[in-house]
């Protein structure tokens, strides 16, 4: 387990698998990507890409039968006193187990996409951030209070004295979603992982809650995966970026390749099927052809060779390609650059293969 | 029913003043305590051929103004003035269920979500004939032609009419509302978030179909959407709405260059750019606070509380109706005298 002092996160090779009475569904089948201290990496991809998925394995908290089948998930723990904390494999923990609960809800918490649906009904806002407080720092009822108080004002909620004894149906959407970025921020975890925060808000409050998170990201010192469909959103947070199809990372760049200097070819037809705002109208969009397979009926190869523009026929169709290598945190995943030097560190690439075929 | 003599260019459907006031009733008798002007006084025109974008957040009435349209609701005031094919214009806001019968031909919805929308129980053969068969325009062999057709003006493969809806993907149910809403040759669509739902790549396919099949079938839109970007692309004109009442239209081209209701300023300025290089070198104009409450409107201009140009005038006066000098309507006492920026003045000092 080697991994430098920026390093906060490193998910290597990992695959979580759902076998189910239809078939197995390998809901994520090869992903690799690190996480910086302090800095907010994007995972962008549609829906059914793993992406969720990929968060809930990095908490454990994957619905059963699905299971992380193989793959190393490195966390590096807080230190103490400046000295760099010791590093763990939450791939290797027992769900259930204590090592994880310690984990969760403190040094790495999540913000779901639904806020109504991921808050209590029938607990006020203050029980609920309240209880995250109690649970991990064996504080009393009133430092927990004084806490969540001080917390709910960070998040800029007005008057949050008074929304202490509020329920969740009381307040508005955006004001629901601060009280969950509350409730995962009282803390002050060292990363937080954000699915798809803020997909079910209007614009103007998607911008408000944009803001509060990369303001309190700067405060905090917290680094954040950021999960989301939105391109737009991608280009407006992230530093890093990870674009995923079908359980696979396809490609990790920094966001201004990704954006300026896309490599793969299912990353280049996204960017092109976006309409932007400002750009020429009503040209046509270029749209990507198909849609994305089942997860029960894998295409064999590269799983994007059905839409592929640049399929090569006799060698997408037979071979998975590996992460190629571009330059120092850049990697495709695509024949179209070779197949793959596995230099990030997996199952050598004849084990892929032998898979494959 | 009402008519009127046909105009120089008639609008396909005008709405005129159109009102939608839900009562709110509380306490164990359900007494009567006030009303949610869900939508307040909306005047607008559709020309034949035209997609007219209605845009806003949630809650602002949009889909309610749809739902209006198409008589799912009765309005409580106004006029939803239709024109027919023959030239009559009759006002759909005063007819009954049986008058209503042929315009339901004409104006059909398809709605945001397809999983939601499409009844598990019937196939895809049964839900696109449904119209059909009600209207009596098809029977026996013939349904299953028309449909047969219909699949494949959409770009879904006929064969697969026997299959029920679960097997079909989000973009194909997309499809299938699609096909659905066209099998009676409607006139005016209303299209409720239809691609809201839908991933960015199979987005651009519908987008797409949606505007081939108005080239093909000279059909006219109205296009209800919270997405800006959407919005631009496939919209000739914009209406903005703020709780309940419309705050601005204009020409697409016009509107993103240079809104002149601060509130589409915002919108606008709120929309998140696909460029990372942007991120610094633009202007974000914030708006703070939250969508005032349909049921408890703020005084004057419902948008006061939250605009950066707001004056005690705003306040206290409800704003009237005022025209730019390029053409634009806004609902604001300073429209045409203030400095609102558009998608271009955001992205300026962005030039590269």
């Amino acid at each position: 387990m080697v991994m430098d002092d920026k390093t906060l996160l490193e998910v290597k090779g990992l695959k979580t698998h759902f076998p189910l009475d239809e078939g197995l569904v390998k809901a994520i089948d090869g992903v690799d990507f690190s996480v910086q201290r302090g800095k907010t990496l994007c995972i962008v991809g549609e829906s059914g890409c793993g992406k969720s998925m990929t968060a809930r394995s990095i908490l454990q908290i994957v619905q059963p039968p699905g299971r992380i089948v193989e793959g190393e998930i490195l966390f590096r723990r807080p230190g103490t006193n400046g000295q760099p904390g010791t590093v763990v494999d939450i791939a290797k923990m027992d769900p259930k187990g204590k090592a994880i609960r310690e984990i969760r809800g403190q040094e790495i918490s999540m913000i779901f996409q639904e806020p109504m649906t991921s808050l209590s009904p029938v607990h006020t806002i203050g029980d609920q951030i309240g209880e995250v407080v109690r649970i991990h720092n064996n504080a009393s009822k009133e430092e927990a209070k004084a806490r969540t108080i001080d917390v709910l004002e960070r998040v800029g909620i007005p008057k949050a004295a008074d929304r202490f004894d509020t329920y969740p149906f009381q307040l508005s959407g955006g004001m629901r979603q601060r009280s969950m970025i509350a409730m995962a921020l009282a803390n002050t975890p060292s990363l937080l992982i954000a699915d798809e925060p803020t997909t079910a808000l209007d614009v103007t409050t998607q911008a408000q809650i944009l803001d509060l998170m990369r303001g309190l990201q700067q405060e905090l010192d917290m680094a954040m995966m950021f999960i989301t469909h939105d391109l737009g959103v991608v280009a407006e947070i992230a530093d890093e970026v990870v674009v995923m199809y079908l359980g696979l990372v396809v490609e990790r760049g920094t966001v201004d390749e990704i954006f300026h200097d896309p490599k793969h070819p299912y990353t280049r037809a996204l960017l092109r099927s976006i309409p932007r705002l400002g750009r020429a109208t009503k040209a046509r969009l270029d749209s990507i052809k198909g849609m994305v397979p089942s997860p029960f009926d894998r295409p064999r190869g590269c799983p994007f060779h059905t839409r592929c523009e640049s399929f090569m026929p006799g060698k997408c169709d037979e071979i998975l390609p590996l992460p190629t290598t571009l330059s120092e945190r850049r990697d495709v995943r695509c024949l179209l650059y070779g197949e793959g030097d596995g230099a990030v560190g997996r199952t050598e690439s004849s084990k892929v293969l032998e898979n494959v075929g | 029913m009402s008519s009127k003599p046909m105009a120089s260019t008639p609008p396909l459907l005008e709405l005129n003043n159109l009102q939608m006031h839900f009562p709110v009733s509380s306490g164990v008798v359900n007494r009567h305590s006030g009303v949610v002007k869900a939508v307040d006084g909306v005047s607008l025109t559709i020309q034949e051929g035209e997609t007219l974008g209605l845009v806003g957040e949630s809650g602002c009435g949009k889909t309610t103004t749809g739902r209006a349209i198409l008589r799912a609701i009765d309005p409580t005031g106004g006029q939803i003035n239709y024109r027919r094919a023959d030239g009559q214009v009759v006002d759909l806001a005063t007819l009954n269920n049986r008058q209503l019968k042929p315009y339901r031909r004409e104006i059909r919805m398809v709605f945001q979500d397809p999983y939601s929308s499409l009844n598990p129980r019937m196939t895809v053969l049964e839900v696109v004939s449904e119209p059909l068969r009600v209207n009596k325009v098809a029977r026996g062999r013939d349904i299953e032609d028309r449909v047969a057709e219909l699949l494949r003006r959409v770009g879904l493969r006929p064969e697969y009419m026997r299959r029920y809806p679960h097997a079909f993907s989000g973009g194909e149910r997309q499809r299938i509302s699609i096909a659905r809403a066209l099998a009676l040759n409607p006139r005016l669509v209303v299209l409720d978030e239809a691609v809201s739902a839908l991933d960015v790549s199979v987005r651009a396919q519908i987008l797409n179909l949606l505007e081939d099949l108005q080239d093909e079938l000279k059909l006219t839109y109205l296009f209800i959407s919270h997405d800006l970007s959407v919005i631009e692309h496939i919209c000739d004109r914009v209406a903005v709405m703020y709780v309940g009442k419309l705050v601005e239209t204009a020409e697409t081209s016009k509107i993103f260059t240079t809104p002149s209701h601060p509130y589409t300023e915002a919108l606008i300025s709120s929309v998140p750019i696909a460029d990372p290089r942007m991120r610094n070198t633009r202007t974000r104009i914030k708006l703070q606070g939250e969508i005032a409450d349909p049921a408890h409107p703020p005084s004057g201009c419902y948008f006061h509380p939250r605009c950066r140009f707001a004056t005690e005038k705003c306040s206290a006066e409800t704003p009237p109706w005022k025209q730019t000098s390029n053409g634009q309507w806004a609902l604001c006492h300073y429209a045409g005298e203030i400095d609102t920026k558009g998608i271009l003045d955001l992205e300026s000092s962005a030039a590269d």
